[in-house]
């Protein structure tokens, strides 16, 4: 039984320390880095996380210690967005009348996101329930392995996919727009001031805000642990992963417009896109199809940016 | 039945060298059974497993508490845990590069028999695996082999299975080749028993949960980062030894007085030198690589000129010193020992200070007041000067007697001269010494309205002696050289503005002779090619044969170089920079500057200056205040520079004095910066400068900053490198470990 | 329910995660419509969302229940075993209908029983009265500290669920006074940041099944407890663990769950007219199973016969399974499964007589009997 009143164990770095030191992820995890981006974006918050199966929650650690410093809860793999509903809904009935709610957060990965938690997660965006919804895409199961999920991309190599992934990945964020959500925003860990930007602008807005995140995975990726920061960068300057934000599932805005970055410089430094029958261009050709019509989305004609 | 528990890292392939080994027994006829367990691996986490071989079938489901040998992928997981239940007399076989007499002689490992495998570079050299978590499974099956005495073709045969080629084959093969094996027999031991653990832990509903967990992910890396600040290439370049990095430091915090502060720990003068350097750092400043390098000369400049702060004397001392030569380097050194609280008293044949400076550069390019100010810094600190008094062999010696020491910093008497067939004259002639031209341009004692005017050489007071003759009204300047504008001396933008302002560049000319021809005075040339080079490494002019031509000349100026007059030292000094001159019974004398180094620029001059002045110091205090030069290594070249981490910047240039109005006129050509935006520009190499992307980045956290440093809580740092990658300007490296 | 979750208004109030299914959906009707002053209902897309909204919302201190039935049960599964697994007291009333395919909406209790091993305490009422007060106390049970596991009230599908009769039914001051303010000790609390349902070793999930152990063990007790502040509160009984009925000279015992129970109560009064000594027992507290008392009152009695609305394939009844399990060792007594009304038929006084005659004849234990077809 719970003693009554034990003392604070809220630590003082509390404030910008999310993910302690000492958590089971690998080094060079894209996904670290982006709890920790979001704990400095929340150091002023009181929130708690939901997250479903996934290396983020098994890095949460051994019970009964904890790597994180905010409450969490471990939701079943398909059902953070409804129990973060039931966590959302209670900090509402209770929120003082001149107060926001205390915020609540999903952090899921991909195969959460993408593949098992869609339905819930559609519901959920449909409800409009009042949370945020963090996908830190490692494009893989990387908590299993390393297996190909709906968000692997076309060609990736994973255990499941031994040549080549044949699709390509769901557009997630188009998606969520559909929902017709305040706010649906891609992020990425190589962008630090663009990614608390839309953190604090997602605190302000109610509703069901949805953010992706590009999170790199050196073991799946097959890609040297200190480049990860690196790649994602490569991959927003090359277009393969555009950061722009969306609202009410509408208002497109490209928030860094990709330069003439070769895709190919993404791709080479990473062993999962080895191999000769890698088709670069094709793939490349895919990244501009998408890119275009994204830049005719945010209403920028796509001639002119040709000529750019 | 032999039972054998591996211990390794997540990512380090341990569970899978169980199975290579098992299938390789198996083709070995011998029942196997392998498996791991299975928790939460993460590249780097402790994980086990475990290899049963018998030559009956095994049934055992267990996990092995008592094995017979212990593989070990990492040495860092030896603990009494791993060491419990296992055989005395068993063997470790350990993935490291020691030897296996070097853990044999620890106590806790006294009963095991130590084999040692340097897997870890065996996988890296055969591409196995990333840097941070290189996969030495295959080696260790190889030297495993060795030990179980398998057949190694067995280990190969089982790789087949494993779809292991190429380099894993050559790792296992130069494993069964290296492993060591600790030769003195073990001493004997009881076992130690493994207590399964049976205790009541927390539960769900118990307040005392969420304790920070108890992993030292430290252990897991196999390198860690070191903060280092290293040498840029400006400061390891600068002859005044400033540290142009750290001055541009403040100015890209828009503190002009802790720029200038930062810039007079070294140099007096650099209102002079922000005009008249050459701008060593900027030829190797690594922003080249981006738009071109960072105008430094011109923020120094600015922060001459506009930063406010005060100099003092920091030291108190009962020696007298006489500077010999109120130039740069007599200033300089004046300067550094006044501020270290020598009586100094500077000696100088000019009716002003500043030398050279003064005379022979022209105010376009360095305006009396800027001189002034620097040299108004100096002498607030309490200097003596004592002018228009000429220091020959006989009076220097009186000195080091009057004097506790002596800085000879005379620079440059002796004017190199050609035989042009012509008489030099008095100075007013025809024919004259570009110094004087230049001086007598100055106080306006000379006159060459409408003359042809032809400077000979390619320094900077050719360039100056040109500019100066277009503005007193030469209806025709040309320049002649001998060689080409690569070896060029003279500092590249005086060049361009000669060149900008109508002046013509004979390169590959060589005068001959002057001669008069009906009434009109003409030089004959002879027209150079480039040879070898030469001691200075530039290509040596070549006459080539038969290829005269003759100019018209009004006026001839000699620019072809000055020369040290060594003869007020002591006949048989020997010039060093390392120990002054020495004579018994007299003060020690310091040669300084051009006279000691014939470098023959402002800014060495300053450096020498200071150099002389802090032995001068050390040898009366003992206090060494220089600090030796950095090796050439640690200098930061831009492949070290993450050139993608900075967005492109337009170098700030100064406003220029219009064409227009530089005819008739020594009004200052450069007119300085208007801001000190363009410091920002500095990429600041080698340097931290706490942009803190190593703190913003790491996944772990585990990096803080602390004042002005990164310290790193190696408990915790996985070694993944990111910290390291993200340092823009390479302060962070990664070191084994 | 929406009475209870109303009375915690004072406190963290009331989430109810609600998803239809038939003959569920006038249960969540009734809460969708319901005005809480401090609660909401979020009808999601499934059952599996139903339950996670109030494992959200239980472990950020609200009261919390749904509804559910048959295969959204199955599809519920995951969740519910969540819910428990994490100590919350979330209570869902479980219509008992048959798992399909073949589809089919009739009551069979198969669905709830599939969770008898997911720490669920589980109550099968035989009356509209016996859910409506069973609601109540599962409250009061669940939320007990000494307990804090979630309760299912089961009831059989539209016999019980669709079958409208006059009750008492409680009042808003009743439910006030009887369920104290919803405390889940091991809420949210930004204070006291812990992860809940992170990773654990063997040794320590160890721990965790040894306190889930303990708290069903407390079970009987504390329900005991409150059905005695419910008489003081509500002024009637509800009913506990077991109701036994005419055992105390019986030669012949009887055991039953849900509505059968209410059939077999009428023919044991036929065959007690008749001079029989024939009893009966109804088993409502299934989870944990009260099998100590269950023994006390079988007492050296040597015929017993069980009747099942359910069928777990390959063996039989799931109670007869249970009750021989805790007969086990005591005599050489004839415990004899019937299974009656699976797959949703009506069990009529007739299916009963004809398994009272059955068990008095009978002299040797047989497979267990499907009764309303021929074999």
């Amino acid at each position: 039984m719970s003693a009554a009143n034990p003392p604070s164990t809220r630590t003082s770095t509390h404030t910008d320390c999310l993910l302690r030191p000492g958590n089971t992820n690998c080094g060079g995890c894209g996904m670290s880095t982006g709890l920790t981006m979001l704990g400095r974006a929340l150091a002023d918050e009181d929130y708690s996380l939901v997250i479903p199966a996934c290396c983020g929650i098994v890095t949460a650690g051994a019970f009964p210690t904890t790597s994180y410093t905010v409450p969490v809860v471990a939701s079943t793999f398909a059902s953070s967005p409804a129990v973060a509903s039931g966590v959302a809904a209670v900090n509402e009935l209770n929120a003082k009348p001149d107060e926001k709610p205390k915020h609540v957060i999903c952090w899921a990965g991909d195969g959460g996101t993408y593949d098992i938690g869609i339905a819930t997660l559609s519901a959920a965006a449909e409800r409009n329930e009042n949370l945020i919804y963090i996908c830190y895409d490692n494009e893989i199961y990387g908590n299993t392995g390393g297996q190909r999920s709906s968000a692997t991309p076309a060609a990736a190599k994973t255990t499941t996919t031994p040549g080549g992934k044949g699709e390509r990945k769901k557009e997630i964020i188009e998606i969520m727009a559909a929902h017709r959500i305040p706010y649906a925003a891609t992020l990425s860990i190589a962008h630090p001031e663009d990614f608390q930007d839309k953190i604090h602008k997602a605190l302000n807005i109610r509703g069901f805000r949805f953010f992706l995140v590009h999170a790199p995975c050196p073991t799946g990726w097959k890609t040297e642990p200190a480049e990860s920061i690196e790649l994602v960068s490569l991959a927003v300057r090359s277009g393969v992963f555009p950061l722009y934000e969306v609202f009410d599932g509408i208002d497109y805005h490209i928030n860094a417009d990709p330069d003439d970055t070769d895709p190919g410089e993404y791709f080479g430094m990473q062993k999962r896109f080895s191999g000769q029958d890698f088709d670069l261009l094709s793939v490349t050709r895919n990244i501009h199809e998408r890119l275009d019509r994204l830049r005719r989305l945010s209403g920028i004609s796509v001639d002119r940016i040709s000529e750019l | 039945m032999i039972e054998i528990r591996i211990h390794g890292r997540g990512g380090q392939g341990g569970v899978t060298l169980a199975k290579i080994l098992a299938a390789s027994e198996h083709c070995e006829g011998n029942s196997v059974q392998a498996f791991g367990v299975y928790a939460a691996e993460r590249s780097g986490a402790p994980v086990q497993a475990y290899l049963r071989i018998d030559d009956e079938p095994i049934h055992n489901p267990n996990q092995i508490y008592e094995p017979d040998h212990l593989i070990v992928l990492d040495p860092t997981l030896i603990s009494p845990a791993i060491l419990s239940g296992l055989k005395p007399g068993g063997w470790i076989l350990l993935n490291c590069e020691k030897s296996p007499e070097y853990y044999a002689a620890q106590e806790r490992v006294a009963t095991f028999r130590i084999a040692t495998i340097d897997a870890t570079s065996i996988a890296v050299k055969n591409g196995l695996g990333s840097k941070t978590v290189p996969i030495v499974n295959t080696a260790l099956a190889g030297a495993a082999a060795q030990l179980l005495g398998m057949n190694l073709e067995s280990v190969i045969e089982a790789f087949d299975d494993f779809g292991f080629h190429g380099g894993n084959i050559k790792a296992a093969r130069e494993a069964w080749d290296a492993v060591r094996v600790q030769q003195q027999a073990p001493r004997p031991g009881e076992r130690h028993q493994q207590v399964m653990p049976h205790e009541r832990g927390p539960g769900i509903l118990d307040g005392n949960t969420g304790a920070a967990p108890a992993l030292r992910t430290g252990q897991w890396a196999n390198q860690q980062p070191v903060w280092q600040n290293a040498t840029p290439p400006c400061n390891f370049i600068c002859p005044a030894g400033n540290d142009v990095q750290g001055f541009l430091a403040a100015l890209t915090e828009e503190d002009v007085n802790s720029a200038l502060e930062i810039l007079l720990q070294t140099s007096p003068l650099p209102s002079v030198c922000g005009r008249v350097c050459p701008g060593f750092c900027m030829t190797q400043c690594n922003r080249s690589e981006l738009e071109g390098p960072v105008n430094v000369r011109a923020l120094e400049r600015y922060a001459g000129d506009h930063g406010e702060t005060q100099i003092s004397v920091t030291g108190q001392r009962l020696e007298k010193v006489a500077v010999v030569g109120a130039g740069p380097a007599g200033l300089s050194g004046a300067y550094h020992l006044a501020r270290l609280g020598y009586g100094v008293t500077i000696f100088e044949a000019g009716s002003e200070l500043g030398g050279l400076m003064r005379t022979g550069i022209p105010s376009y390019r360095l305006p009396r007041e800027a001189l002034d100010r620097d040299i108004g810094r100096i002498m607030a600190l309490g200097v003596q000067a004592i002018l228009d008094t000429r220091i020959d062999h006989h009076r220097l010696e009186q000195l080091t007697h009057e004097f506790d020491a002596v800085l000879a910093a005379t620079g440059l008497q002796k004017l190199t001269s050609v035989d042009l067939g012509v008489d030099l004259g008095s100075g007013k002639g025809q024919v004259m010494q570009g110094i004087e031209f230049l001086d007598h341009a100055r106080q306006g004692s000379i006159n060459v309205e409408g003359e042809e005017v032809i400077v000979i050489g390619g320094g900077n007071t050719a360039i100056d002696a040109a500019r100066s003759a277009f503005r007193l009204g030469a209806s025709d300047v040309r320049i002649i050289y001998r060689r080409t504008r690569d070896e060029m001396p003279a500092i590249p933008e005086e060049v361009d503005d000669a060149i900008d302002e109508g002046i013509r560049i004979d390169f590959l000319c060589s005068p001959i002779r002057m001669r008069r021809d009906d009434g009109k005075r003409l030089l004959s040339c002879q027209r150079m090619e480039l040879g070898e080079p030469d001691n200075s490494g530039r290509r040596r002019p070549i006459a080539i044969p038969g290829e005269e031509f003759e100019i018209p000349c009004g006026r001839v100026i000699l620019a072809i170089g000055q020369a040290a007059d060594f003869s007020l030292l002591p006949h048989d000094a020997v010039l060093s920079k390392t120990q002054p001159i020495e004579t018994d019974g007299e003060a020690p004398v310091y040669p300084a500057g051009d006279l000691l180094t014939n470098e023959g620029t402002v800014t060495a001059a300053i450096g020498c200056g200071r150099d002389m002045a802090l032995m001068l110091h050390e040898r009366f205090s003992g206090e060494k205040l220089y600090t030796d030069p950095p090796a050439a290594e640690t200098v930061v070249r831009a492949d070290r520079i993450r050139l993608q981490h900075f967005d492109r910047h337009h170098r700030h240039d100064e406003n220029v004095l219009p064409f227009a109005d530089r005819k008739s006129s020594f009004d200052e050509v450069r007119q300085g910066l208007e801001d000190v935006v363009e410091a920002k520009r500095c990429l600041s190499c080698g340097v931290c400068n706490t942009c803190d992307r190593c703190v913003t980045y790491c996944p772990d956290g585990v990096l803080k900053r602390v004042g002005r440093e990164i310290v790193f809580d190696y408990d915790y740092c996985k070694g993944c490198g990111v910290c390291m990658s993200e340092c823009s300007r390479a302060v962070i490296y990664m070191k084994a470990g | 329910m929406s009475l209870a979750g109303e009375a915690n208004r004072g406190a963290r109030g009331a989430v109810c995660g609600i998803y239809p299914i038939t003959p569920q959906t006038e249960i969540v009707e009734f809460v969708a419509r319901f005005p809480f002053t401090k609660g909401r209902v979020i009808p999601v897309e499934s059952e599996h969302s139903a339950m996670a909204v109030c494992i959200g919302a239980a472990l950020n201190g609200a009261r919390t229940f749904t509804a559910s039935s048959s295969n959204g049960l199955a599809y519920m599964a995951e969740n519910v075993m969540v819910a428990a697994f994490y100590r919350l007291p979330i209570v869902m009333a479980a219509v008992n209908r048959t798992l399909g395919p073949p589809w089919n909406i009739w009551a069979d209790q198969g669905d709830s029983l599939m969770f008898r091993d997911f720490a669920w305490i589980q109550l099968y009422c035989d009356t509209n009265q016996d859910v409506a007060d069973s609601a109540m106390l599962a409250f009061r049970i669940a939320e007990d500290p000494r307990v804090l596991l979630p309760v299912m009230v089961c009831m059989d599908a539209f016999i019980v669920s669709h079958t409208s009769m006059e009750i008492e039914l409680a009042t808003q001051d009743q439910a006030d006074r009887f369920l104290p303010l919803c405390d889940v000790p091991h809420h949210l609390d930004l204070e006291h940041p812990v992860t809940i349902g992170g990773m654990s070793f063997p040794q320590e999930t160890l721990t965790h099944r040894l306190e889930l152990d303990e708290a069903m063990r407390r079970v009987p007790a504390v329900m005991e407890e409150h059905r005695v502040t419910f008489r003081e509160v509500f002024g009637r009984e509800v009913a506990g663990d077991l109701e036994a009925y005419r055992t105390e000279d019986a030669d012949r015992i009887f055991i039953a769950s849900g509505s059968i129970s209410i059939t077999l109560k009428d023919v044991v009064d036929e065959w007690r007219e008749k001079g029989e000594k024939v009893g009966m027992i109804r088993i409502k507290l299934f989870r944990p199973f009260p099998g100590e008392r269950l023994r006390d009152l079988c007492g050296n009695v040597e015929k017993i016969g069980v009747l099942d609305r359910n069928y777990s394939a390959g063996t039989g009844g799931i109670f007869w399974q249970e009750i021989r399990a805790v007969l086990q060792g005591q005599g050489d007594r004839l415990v004899q499964g019937y299974l009656t009304g699976v797959g949703g038929g009506d069990v009529v006084p007739e299916t009963v007589r004809e398994v009272v005659r059955d068990l008095s004849q009978r002299s040797k234990a047989a497979a267990p009997i499907w009764k309303g077809i021929d074999q």
